[in-house]
């Protein structure tokens, strides 16, 4: 018997899917199931909560190193 | 019936994301197989993967009640 899970098929850029596996990692809140290179299925209510971690992930990815650099 | 799809711009990427069902864990490469052509047919299918017997639909509600009728002969 097959079974059906609920959930938000989420099909994205393998960067972007990276990011969202790395943050995932933390706390394993987000992803239900990985399918491929560019496509997972996620928590339904998690969606939004995951597109703020990953807006927050992309800004601090392309902003420009600081001079803190790395010594 | 409109399907609810949403198109995000994440910077300068893309993702898109559709609210439905996975389905998984197939007895056997027969029963995906008319599982799979059944949910084209009522074009609910978002996504499949041949290899994992896996697929995606954004609605349920015929796919459940084909998946019954199967069983009961």
């Amino acid at each position: 018997m097959p079974r059906a899970i609920r959930g938000v098929l989420v099909e994205c850029d393998p960067s972007i899917k990276s990011i969202i596996m790395k943050i995932d990692s933390e706390d394993h809140a987000f992803v239900v199931e990985d399918l491929d290179d560019g496509t997972l299925v996620i928590k339904e209510n998690m969606l939004s909560i995951l597109k703020m971690r990953l807006d927050e992930a992309l800004k601090e990815t392309q902003q420009p190193p600081s001079d803190s650099g790395s010594d | 019936v409109v399907d609810q799809i949403r198109l995000w711009q994440i910077e300068n990427e893309r993702m898109k994301a559709t609210p439905g069902f996975l389905f998984k864990d197939f007895e056997s490469q027969k029963e995906y197989d008319g599982c799979v052509k059944y949910a084209d047919e009522i074009g609910v299918l978002v996504w499949k993967n041949d290899g994992k017997r896996m697929f995606f639909v954004n609605r349920m509600e015929q796919l459940r009640d084909y998946i019954k009728s199967r069983k009961v002969k």
